[in-house]
């Protein structure tokens, strides 16, 4: 009853709040959503985007993904990546916030530098890196110096140590990041458990292992999950350093989509690669979301 | 990797008689060790490259350590009228500048409806919303290059900016509709008991209460614009619109061996965001992980 006498005016207060949320609906429902579903019907196609006709082919184009070595290859890179990204940021982002989070002097001063890599652009991660990978780079110089001159070589051109190396570099620019999640994970357990924990007589290593990890379950599944979203769509770094090269050793569905789907102008095919990994990215992230739902009450 | 000795020492309760301050001091000298360590290895490549930037070529090939000797602008002026970085910064400005002001506008106005507004669909659109926080933009870069080609914004900054803003819809109607959602609910209300139509509370009285929120969305967003590569790379196909990382990208290839201006424009692209991290530190870290940890 009560509703009904106050419909109309709930009707008028519709229609303003869609006026403030009207600009942004729009822009995201045509400049996102859509192209969101798009992609899925395009990978049903084969087309060039010039001919007016696109030609149904149905699943052929998955067809022809699970026959084509390279991007198998590319897949298996982006798990390696996903891999060696995530174990170097979550070992050293844990070891690093758990030892700002002691009484050290100056904690500020060092999150700051930790994080100075993160706010940086892809391409100047690239960049970077490529000039301390080059065969008279940075790296080599060091090796020299400290008369290990064996182990000089151009890293980039190594096909078996180009991705690990582009994969440190990453680790590099996004290590400060998993270091400020933990340590504000951290400053967030109950002090009075490591006291028990003490007086249980259990010593620093202990204390870490059986109060300070199971007291971040939910920490690590945030910072899983920015990773496992971020390996999927590695493309910047890769792209400013060896393209996918040598021989597809560093390719991955983000980079081969791209010469395919953009470079190539295969947007049929380009999109059925664009098709696996939003799919591999979306899963991963309602999982994720769904055990953090689970963790915590929803916010209200 | 740190040795056992450097992990955290979390017992706070000294025995008695022992003389604390000192215990301590040297109990953390193997930590402040490796803070260092990792220091040099976080700013390292950058400072080495900042500087590298007022070298020779030919130095920084045979000295990738040393000062520079002599200082030379040799560099930034061969970037500036060679690589033609002049012309890319003031795309880079026009394109991130445009989209930190649609975003603001949009998200601001988005946020408030979410936070302080009931209609038909609400709960419906913010689960929309949601989701769409974690669909992958490089997934749907085909279909959106489509787009913008279909609505003859391709080859325009247009296309750049209005892509930045629709991405960011979702991050930040959230990360303003938190901000929002902390202001107390009788200001608001008052407002409205005296007569107000919702688009002066939101503007006289809501908006000036958010602006330590804007600026940290307006943050957010010039960083992502700034440093973007994909967009910009895939929409601006002449060499007149592209911005700082797309230009950057071709000049690589086309001067693969000149370290020279190439640090030169790494720099240039780094100034302004390690400026304006220098200044707001707090705010980016607190917005990069504000969707991660609460509060």
């Amino acid at each position: 009853m009560r509703q009904r006498a106050s419909s109309p005016f709930r009707i008028r207060a519709s229609l303003t709040a869609y006026g403030f949320v009207g600009l942004a609906l729009l822009l995201w429902g045509f400049f996102v959503l859509r192209p969101t579903i798009e992609v899925f019907f395009l990978s049903l196609y084969r087309w060039d985007g010039i001919a007016p006709i696109r030609t149904w082919v149905g699943l052929d184009n998955f067809a022809k993904l699970a026959a084509d070595p390279i991007f198998w290859k590319a897949l298996g890179n982006n798990l390696a990546w996903l891999a060696m990204v995530v174990t170097f940021n979550v070992s050293l982002g844990l070891v690093t916030a758990a030892l700002l989070a002691q009484k050290i002097r100056g904690r500020l001063f060092f999150q700051a530098g930790y994080f100075l890599p993160v706010v940086q652009a892809g391409i100047v991660v690239a960049l970077t890196w490529r000039w301390i990978y080059n065969p008279d780079g940075l790296l080599n110089e060091s090796l020299d110096l400290v008369g290990l001159s064996d182990f000089t070589r151009g890293w980039l051109g190594d096909r078996s140590l180009a991705l690990p190396a582009l994969a440190l570099a990453t680790g590099w620019a996004g290590f400060g990041l998993a270091v400020v999640i933990f340590l504000a994970g951290m400053q967030g357990i109950d002090r009075e458990l490591y006291d028990a924990a003490a007086m249980d007589g259990a010593n620093g290593r202990q204390a870490f292992r059986h109060v300070t990890v199971p007291g971040l379950r939910n920490v690590f599944t945030v910072v899983l999950l920015l990773e496992v979203i971020g390996a999927f769509q590695a493309f910047d770094v890769i792209w400013g350093t060896t393209q996918g090269g040598p021989l597809h050793a560093t390719e991955v569905l983000a980079t081969y989509m791209f010469k395919k789907g953009i470079a190539e102008g295969q947007y049929g095919y380009g999109s059925a690669i664009a098709v696996v990994f939003m799919v591999i990215v979306l899963v991963v992230a309602v999982i994720s979301i769904a055990v953090r739902e689970r963790g915590e009450p929803a916010d209200g | 990797m740190a040795e056992p000795a450097s992990l955290p020492k979390p017992t706070r309760i000294a025995p008695p008689g022992v003389s604390r301050p000192v215990t301590r001091r040297w109990a953390l000298l193997p930590t402040y060790i490796v803070l260092t360590a990792l220091l040099v290895f976080a700013v390292g490549p950058l400072l080495v490259s900042w500087v590298s930037a007022f070298k020779t070529s030919q130095q920084i090939i045979y000295e990738p350590f040393a000062l520079p000797s002599p200082w030379t602008l040799e560099n930034l002026d061969k970037a500036w009228n060679v690589g033609r970085f002049g012309r890319y910064i003031w795309n880079s400005v026009l394109i991130s500048v445009g989209a930190v002001v649609g975003t603001v506008v949009v998200a601001t106005l988005a946020g408030y409806a979410f936070a302080r507004l009931r209609f038909l669909g609400r709960g419906l659109l913010m689960l929309l919303l949601l989701l769409g926080l974690t669909i992958p933009i490089s997934a749907i870069i085909i279909p959106l290059y489509l787009t913008m080609r279909d609505v003859h914004l391709l080859d325009t900054q247009w296309s750049v900016v209005v892509a930045h803003v629709a991405i960011g819809v979702p991050i930040f109607t959230f990360m303003m509709r938190g901000f929002f959602r902390g202001l107390p609910r009788e200001l608001d209300d008052a407002a409205r008991v005296d007569g107000s139509g919702e688009l002066r509370v939101f503007w006289s009285v809501m908006l000036p209460l958010v602006r330590p929120g804007v600026l940290t969305i307006a943050l957010l967003e010039f960083l992502w614009s700034w440093n973007s590569l994909l967009l910009p790379l895939v929409f601006l196909t002449r060499d007149e619109l592209r911005t700082l990382p797309v230009g950057l990208l071709f000049f690589q290839g086309r001067a693969s061996v000149d370290w020279g201006p190439m640090s030169a424009g790494v720099m240039i692209i780094a100034l302004p965001i390690v400026a304006l991290f220098l200044i707001f530190q707090r705010r980016f870290v607190h917005g990069l992980t504000g969707g991660a940890v609460k509060g």
